[in-house]
């Protein structure tokens, strides 16, 4: 498909994630309804990866682009955050591996009890 | 003239783009990761503004348009998932379960220590999903009142301590199995972490990139709990 086409596939999906996200009677983000619409699409095979997969593949690729503005508003508000400054990066730093680890153990747990029950299956 | 240039639209294209292929040059020659193109970009952008006193605000008449494509870039996520549906469907409870705690530690504990240090809602809104991947958290602190600019501050910094320190993670909590490593870093590191999960193995680099999206929608769905 062109990329105009896979352009205006993409938008379509994005547009549909709003006006879900607009009767939704709760705050869930416009752009992830998008996500799991498109994901649901892409499973259910009702759009094939080579309708986005051009156009998808670029944006994926250079998606840290995006993200230059949104990032550089923070010096617009780092006014705002200088009394939070050490809270900010204490909370980002020591959730990290609190986070790492937990996830870690579970997913080792989860593993165990599987391969658990497929050894008891077999026996 | 400087101050006409900077108040069209096009200024703030052309400063981003420039700033960002820079980043991705000094990232090239480096390999350090530190030396990550966005965080180049961003401080490069910001010395420039402050150096010849250009404001913020017209900076933004040109951000604002690249802001546009945060939905749609969210959106084509869903094919990084499609592609990796194979190993997903194959390690589906671990993923599944993995995700949602490590998630749910992420959100709460992030919550948990901004009460405890008397932070305000709109900076803990703004760094609650600082483990999930920019796009996710821009959105879903947005939409509980937190701020982009900050939020994708958050999710820059947790991404950096993945990035550098998950191989030291890995030895000091023990953790051998490759697809917990993966996820693991994936969950609290996202994109940036998972550069690094590529390098540590294949296994790891697939389940890292495969948590960066069920992380974010779980997240979304339990910050609507908050």
């Amino acid at each position: 498909m062109n990329v105009v086409a896979q352009a205006a596939l993409i938008f379509g999906v994005c547009l549909a994630g709003e006006a879900i996200a607009a009767i939704l009677p709760v705050n869930f983000p416009a752009s992830v309804i998008a996500l799991i619409l498109l994901t649901i699409l892409l499973m259910t095979r009702v759009v094939k990866p080579r309708h986005i997969e051009g156009l998808s593949n670029v944006m994926l690729a250079n998606m840290a682009l995006v993200f230059v503005p949104v990032c550089t508003s923070v010096m617009d508000k780092f006014v705002y955050i200088k009394p939070y400054l050490l809270p900010f990066l204490l909370i980002c730093v020591a959730t990290t591996p609190v986070v790492f680890l937990v996830t870690a153990w579970t997913v080792q747990l989860v593993l165990k009890l599987q391969r658990r029950k497929g050894a008891k299956d077999h026996a | 003239m400087l101050k006409t240039l900077a108040s069209t639209p096009v200024f703030g294209l052309t400063l981003t783009v420039l700033a960002f292929c820079f980043g991705r040059w000094v990232q090239k020659k480096t390999k350090f990761v530190l030396c990550n193109p966005l965080v180049i970009a961003v401080a490069c952008i910001i010395i420039f503004l402050s150096v010849t006193g250009i404001p913020y605000s017209d900076f933004a008449r040109g951000g604002d348009i690249i802001n546009m494509m945060l939905g749609p870039v969210t959106a084509v996520l869903a094919l990084n998932v499609y592609n990796q549906r194979r190993v997903l469907g194959e390690y589906f409870w671990p993923v599944l379960i993995g995700c949602l705690v490590g998630s749910a530690v992420s959100l709460f504990g992030v919550l948990a220590l901004c009460r405890l240090m008397g932070v305000d809602r709109m900076m803990t809104m703004s760094l609650m999903p600082k483990s999930c991947t920019s796009a996710i958290a821009i959105a879903i602190a947005e939409s509980h009142g937190g701020d982009a600019g900050i939020a994708s501050a958050g999710v820059l910094a947790a991404g950096i301590v993945g990035a550098v320190f998950s191989p030291l993670f890995i030895r000091i909590f023990r953790i051998k199995d490759p697809v917990a490593q993966g996820l693991g870093i994936g969950a609290c590191s996202h994109a940036l972490g998972t550069t690094k999960a590529m390098e540590l193995g294949e296994v790891q680099g697939a389940m890292s990139s495969i948590a960066i999206c069920v992380c974010g929608i779980i997240s979304s769905v339990l910050a609507l709990f908050v």
